[in-house]
């Protein structure tokens, strides 16, 4: 058996949390199961417990700490994915508050990460998914994507060009990327046959993308190291984000390839502007 | 272990090496000799006695491929051994002068021994040396070379005893001595009986096979090289060691002597003498017997190392395209897996609609559990043209391919591993995404094609697979045909198939490489301080030989034979780029791309009507028919159709093809061409012009509506360069019609060249890219990002359109074009100006601006571009290798190379040359041809010298003419090249 848990608290962030746990079981054909941990005796479960049985999802109050007690719900075999609040409100400081910020840095377990902001998701469809174009990133997607999945899908693929990915040249930027797009997927994501380049900030781009095709869930890798460039991608897409965001772990074992895709020569690129933003 | 491979050439010494002594039966040796000929092996003997000496005891006459050389008399004389007997091929021949002094030297030495106490004899008086016999004692008279350690210690002993330390002594002595007899250069050598003064010794016999095997494409690490005697006695050198000269710092040497002072480290001491080498060549006879892949020479100055990451596959096999101007096959892995798009093409064969037609492809082999990644080498072999792949080393797998450049219809694949990983499987199999495959078996032979009548492609292919001790070879041989005649439309490639494998694959690799060795004594590139770029830059010229065939038409695509970037089409890159190098580097070739422009006249001049103008107007991209093959869109990023602009408006191809043609008469100094079938192109062109200007109220002529090399700017009105171009074709076209006889129309084509408005602005000492360009948004691209970078990607096309920022040289083009048509000293000022502005977002712009920079007196600068534009494919900095080679890049790289840092340009039939090298060069070397004659030139910073074959009238630095004498003419050079001339 195969297990989606829900991490729902008692703020109205729950809701979406719920709902999209709901769509991403029909997605990976997996049972939902909601949690709350409860952190002080006298506090009150009624209202997460309300949820779970108003989508007749069973239900379990977990005793805290909150970190550890859902790091080991997650860690348990037949759990596949955890879905959890970005944060409190939708104007909390923070794109990603603490708990879930815990969650992602240390479970292995693929993490959906849900705006309170989010609308409820339909079923979801559509599935936007940004590579960065390194080879540790795409096989992460590839391989622990598309084991997930039972339900048909549809993948919108994007690359966005940054100060290090952007071509140094284009003959024809029309016929060129048609080329570089061709390339992008047979080295990427053969899964697909089409990718659309973007230029400028990832978070914008992103979100661009996602309103333009009307996708239901943005699906990245990561590497769960809170300090280099991928971990600010990451942070800039939960915070810009009203869509549910799925995080795939890299393998523990994964080596970057030494070359990088399209990169640039060795030049400094620092303060490279973003053109289509201005 | 080195020695277990196959080598194409064996070199040895005699007495001591192949025999023990001169009295032995060398029936052995001889068989071996004549079986290894027969197998296509060189065979050198290289020895101090003379020829009759070899000849009577080995009694060789090799009837094979391989040839029998004997090198004999220390260098002296080189001897071809055939079924005839020995026949001299070279002698050096001493003069009066030089036998005098050899006598005198040879006397004055046994003097000065006999003084010291020490009784010496002259013995012989052999051609071009003296030998003296150090030990003239019975015991001694005839020592065997076994014995080697205890006459040396004689010897020593019977010096010592006239307190000389040993041997060495000796050698310093007559060395000195030979000296003050009038010998400038002695050799001095020692078997340790004896020593000799001579004018040569086995070095030169090296050379002189390094030099011819050079010529077979054989180079160092191709060649076994045995004696036995390499390390010292008695402090001198080993005889044998003399054959270690630089050329085959590759070789695998073994000693089978006894070598008492040991041997050099290079050395591979088997011991065991004559024995032990006849096992060597035994082993050689058996490698060829079981069809071994053979090995390639591993100059780090010569091979590519393809990348092997998974990421880069598909690039690894464009850099690895080999091909030979007819047809290209991409360096894919034999597997054909995953990630990998092998492609075999043909030049010239488009389909209707104006795409190359991909052909059966015939390198794809079954490897069941070869476990490729991050345990293989893939190698390019640029001096042979051969692409290598050396596998698990465990598993001793092994592939080489070539695309013949000797038998142009021959395609040749042999492959060897383990028995369970290497199956032939289908020979001929079907491109990727191919929906009019067709193949069939025909007995043995297999055959398949691609395309339909008009426009097909047909190969046959046969294995051949020997299985050994577990061991398996697969060697294929497959010949293409692209015009079938037969009824039976694959009858012609059985033909073809038959006529290759009666030549063999030993044969044809040989041909082919001795065919790559022509081709590069046409086509040198030498840059000493510089490894890097000189191979990047050798990279560059195999691609550009690789492209056009030199013979017919030939149609050069953006991407040559290596990919099917933009279809294969021919665009300006062919005309203005490519070209010019090949028209130094292989002429033939250059002729044959003019040809395809000559035969697409008549479309060219249909197109023009169909816009209500005259002349010729030939297409921005052009495929089989000479139509505009352009496409009129692309999707966009968001699912949009973008117009194509240049295929209506990018008008300068029409004077750029004028200006190859003109180009090409000019440099081969071939003025008939142009009398001829080269005429038209340049009047057509003229009178498509003619007809194109608009002239305004006061008299000046416009060109409205067009787009120059600088595509950011899509469609504008007098673009600098078109318009200079256009001037420059007009005036051209005008000079033709007057020698002919219309003089009325080639005034009136003067006139309007004269009224053209070309952007000059004398105030601001520019020329202005378009009218108006001066008032956009002046942006630098310091403000956005170091350069290159794709700026219209960056910045979007609307922002950048409206800037000064520009894709790639456009007047500057003109100033690399046609420097005459532009004001002097506009080079600087327009660099100046333009540079700064200058994305290089094109593959095409940082070779030009590499050749203009050195001519402006900024070579460290130029290099930076020129760096840019020979790593641009191997490095993969457009992100498209993957699809072909930038041939356009490759040959602006050596447009930049010759043009620019050696400041070479064609002045009547006069060659300029001024050279401008960076800092970090020691040397740049070109070798090419000019006015129909094979050029050298070697810049050092202080000097240029100029090799050529018949008297040639050269200015250097802009000094008066001179005339440069065959054999070669060094010519001082400013030291302060600021000093000197930028133009």
């Amino acid at each position: 058996m195969s297990i989606i848990l829900a991490a729902l608290d008692t703020s109205t962030a729950a809701r979406p949390v719920m709902e999209t746990a709901l769509r991403i079981g029909q997605l990976t054909g997996a049972d939902v199961q909601a949690v709350h941990v409860r952190v002080g005796p006298r506090e009150s479960v009624d209202a997460p417990e309300a949820l779970a049985a108003l989508s007749e999802v069973p239900f379990k109050v977990l005793e805290g700490p909150v970190e550890p007690a859902l790091l080991a719900a997650a860690g348990a075999p037949d759990v596949i994915a955890v879905v959890i609040g970005a944060r409190g409100t939708p104007d909390g400081g923070h794109p990603v508050g603490h708990t879930a910020r815990h969650i992602l840095e240390n479970t292995e377990k693929p993490v959906v990460v849900v705006p309170p902001e989010a609308v409820s998701p339909r079923l979801i469809q559509r599935l936007l998914v940004p590579l960065e174009g390194t080879e540790v990133s795409s096989r992460t997607v590839l391989e622990r994507l598309f084991p997930l999945l039972v339900a048909d899908v549809e993948l919108v693929v994007i690359h966005v060009f940054t100060d290090t990915t952007l071509p140094a040249m284009l003959d024809h930027p029309g016929r060129d990327l048609e080329i570089l797009g061709k390339e992008f997927l047979t080295r990427h994501f053969p899964h697909s046959s089409d990718i659309e380049f973007r230029t400028g900030s990832v978070a914008t781009r992103v979100s661009e993308v996602s309103h333009e095709h009307d996708t239901d869930l943005i699906v990245l890798s990561w590497s769960q190291n809170p300090e280099p460039e991928r971990a600010r991608v990451i942070r800039e897409v939960l915070g810009g984000s009203a869509l549910p965001v799925l995080l795939l772990p890299d393998s523990p074992d994964s080596v970057d390839d030494p070359v990088k895709s399209f990169s640039r020569p060795e030049e400094d690129l620092t303060g490279m502007t973003d053109g289509l933003t201005r | 272990m080195a020695l277990h491979e196959t080598f194409e050439a064996i070199m040895f010494d005699w007495d001591g090496t192949a025999v023990p002594d001169r009295q032995a039966d060398a029936s052995g040796v001889r068989r071996r000799i004549e079986a290894l000929s027969a197998a296509g092996v060189h065979v050198i003997i290289v020895t101090g006695t003379h020829v009759g000496n070899i000849d009577a005891q080995l009694q060789a006459r090799p009837q094979g491929r391989g040839r029998l050389y004997v090198c004999c008399n220390r260098g002296s004389e080189v001897f071809a051994v055939t079924d005839n007997g020995p026949k001299l091929v070279l002698q050096h021949t001493a003069s009066p002068e030089e036998d005098r002094a050899l006598d005198r030297a040879a006397e004055r030495t046994v003097e000065r021994l006999r003084t010291r106490g020490v009784e010496a004899n002259v013995v012989s008086e052999r051609i071009n040396r003296r030998k003296i016999d150090l030990i003239p004692v019975p015991a001694w008279a005839d020592p065997k070379k076994a014995d080697i350690a205890l006459l040396a210690a004689a010897v020593t002993a019977r010096l010592a005893s006239a307190g000389i330390a040993n041997l060495a002594e000796v050698v310093a002595l007559a060395a000195d001595v030979s000296r003050g007899a009038g010998l400038a250069d002695p050799r001095i050598t020692s078997d340790v009986k004896h020593i000799e003064i001579g004018l040569t010794d086995k070095s030169d016999s090296a050379h002189w096979a390094a030099d011819w095997l050079s010529r077979q494409g054989i180079a160092g690490g191709l060649v076994l090289i045995g004696g036995d005697e390499f390390g010292s006695i008695g402090g001198v050198a080993g005889s044998d060691s003399l054959m270690m000269v630089d050329a085959f710092t590759r070789a695998v040497v073994v000693s089978v002597g006894v070598e008492p002072g040991g041997s050099p480290h290079r050395v591979v001491r088997l011991g065991n003498g004559p024995k032990r080498f006849i096992e060597l060549l035994d082993q050689q006879l058996s490698r060829r017997a079981a069809l071994r892949v053979p090995n390639i020479d591993l100059d780090p100055a010569w091979v590519i190392p393809l990348p092997t990451t998974r990421a880069k596959e598909r690039v690894a096999e464009a850099l690895g395209a080999l091909g030979n101007g007819f047809v290209g096959t991409r360096g894919s892995r034999e597997e054909d897996g995953r990630d990998t798009g092998p492609l075999f093409l043909v030049n010239g064969a488009y389909t209707q609609d104006g795409q190359l037609l991909p052909g059966p492809n015939w390198t794809g082999l079954e490897r069941p559990g070869v476990d490729r990644r991050h345990t293989e080498r893939r190698l390019l072999d640029l001096r042979g043209g051969t692409l290598v792949r050396f596998g698990n080393e465990g598993l001793g797998e092994r592939s080489i391919r070539f695309v013949s450049v000797s038998s142009p219809h021959a395609l040749a694949l042999r492959a060897e591993a383990p028995e369970a990983h290497l199956q032939p499987g289908e020979p001929l199999r079907p491109p990727r995404d191919a929906t009019d495959f067709v193949s069939e078996e025909h007995g043995t032979m297999f055959g398949a094609r691609t395309g339909r009548a008009g426009a097909e492609i047909t190969v046959a292919a046969r294995d051949r697979v020997v299985t050994t001790a577990g061991r398996r070879v697969v060697e294929r041989l497959a010949a293409w045909v692209v015009a079938p005649t037969g009824k039976n439309r694959l009858d012609d490639a059985y033909d073809r198939l038959a006529q290759v494998e009666a030549t063999g694959f030993d044969t044809l690799l040989a041909d082919h490489r001795a065919a790559w060795a022509r081709r590069w004594e046409d086509a040198e590139v030498v840059i000493e301080g510089d490894p890097g770029a000189e191979l990047a830059a050798r990279f560059a010229v195999f691609h550009l030989l690789n492209a056009a065939a030199d013979i017919g038409e030939s149609a050069v695509g953006a991407r040559g034979l290596t990919g099917n970037a933009y279809k294969g089409h021919v665009f300006w890159d062919a005309d203005v780029f490519v070209l010019p190098a090949l028209a130094a580097i292989r002429p033939a070739a250059a002729r044959a791309m003019l040809e395809y422009r000559i035969r697409r006249l008549p479309a060219a001049r249909a197109a023009a009507d169909a816009q209500g103008l005259r002349g010729a107007r030939f297409p921005w991209e052009s495929a089989g028919d000479g139509r505009d093959v352009t496409p009129s869109s692309v999707r966009g990023q968001h699912n949009d159709f973008i117009p194509i602009a240049t295929g209506p408006h990018e008008e300068h191809i029409v004077a750029d093809v004028a200006w190859a043609a003109a180009h090409f008469a000019a440099w081969t100094g071939d003025t008939g061409f142009l009398a001829g079938a080269g005429r038209e192109l340049l009047i057509d062109t003229a009178r498509y012009w003619a007809s194109r200007i608009r002239t305004d109220a006061d008299g000046h002529g416009h060109l409205y509506g067009v787009m120059g090399p600088d595509e950011y700017h899509e469609v504008v009105d007098d673009n600098a360069y078109t318009n200079v171009m256009a001037r420059w074709n007009l005036r051209r076209g005008a000079e033709f019609l007057f020698r002919s006889g219309d003089r009325g129309t080639a005034a009136t084509w003067r006139a309007l060249a004269d009224g053209l408005v070309d952007g000059w602005s004398p105030q601001r000492g520019l020329y202005e890219q378009f009218a108006g360009y001066f008032e956009l948004e002046p942006l630098l691209m310091s403000r956005v990002a170091p350069p290159p970078v794709a700026a219209d990607i960056l910045l979007g096309a609307e922002r950048v359109a409206g800037s000064q920022l520009i894709k790639q040289a456009d007047v500057l083009m003109l100033h690399h074009l046609v420097p005459e048509e532009v004001v002097d000293g506009s080079l600087e000022s327009c660099l100046a100006f333009y540079g700064p502005r200058t994305a290089h977002g094109s593959s095409l712009s940082p070779a030009i601006h590499a050749s203009l920079l050195a001519r402006a007196g900024e070579p460290e600068r130029a290099l930076e571009m020129f760096h840019l534009a020979v790593r641009l494919d191997l490095d993969d900095l457009t992100g498209t290798t993957a699809e072909g080679v930038h041939l356009a890049t490759m040959g602006g790289a050596w447009q930049a190379l010759a043009f620019g840092f050696l400041g070479v340009r064609a002045e009547g039939g006069m060659l300029a040359v001024n050279p401008y090298l960076p800092d970090a060069w020691c040397a740049l070397g070109l070798t090419f041809r000019f006015a129909g004659q094979p050029i050298g030139i070697r810049a050092e910073h202080e000097r240029v010298t100029i090799t050529c074959q018949t008297p040639l009238l050269v200015r250097v630095a802009d000094r008066p003419p001179a005339s440069c004498v065959p054999g070669g003419t060094t010519f001082p050079l400013n030291a302060f090249p600021t000093q000197r001339s930028q133009r």
